[in-house]
């Protein structure tokens, strides 16, 4: 496998991958913020059961 | 040296190529090892299949 930098500039071959690994990720992260459940910058919470307890307003049902 | 360099397109030697090489399996297994840890954390979070 060595060989492919016989081939290959390394120099080249790393400014190509951390180029696409890098938009990759953008990509990804983007599209992950974009989703109601996967958005961890808050937004929509996702449905679950503990945020079904959670309320801003005062709790009435206690004397 | 000299004679290593004849037939690389690349301009590298064999020695150059294998030390580079080394280099490179090193930093693509912590990026996996890396990568591994970021979803099982988010699989923990929120398991999305």
């Amino acid at each position: 496998m060595w060989r492919v930098w016989l081939l290959f500039d390394p120099r080249r071959a790393l400014v190509a991958l951390f180029t696409f690994l890098f938009i990759l990720a953008l990509v990804i992260h983007f599209i992950l913020l974009s989703t109601d459940k996967f958005n961890w910058l808050g937004g929509h919470a996702a449905p679950s059961a503990a945020a079904q307890h959670m309320s801003t307003l005062p709790d009435t049902t206690k004397p | 040296m000299a004679d290593d360099k004849r037939g690389s397109l690349s301009g590298l030697t064999e020695t150059e190529a294998k030390e580079f090489h080394g280099i490179f399996v090193t930093s693509f297994l912590i990026f996996t090892v890396i990568a591994i840890i970021a979803h099982f954390l988010v699989w923990q979070w929120r398991p999305w299949l």
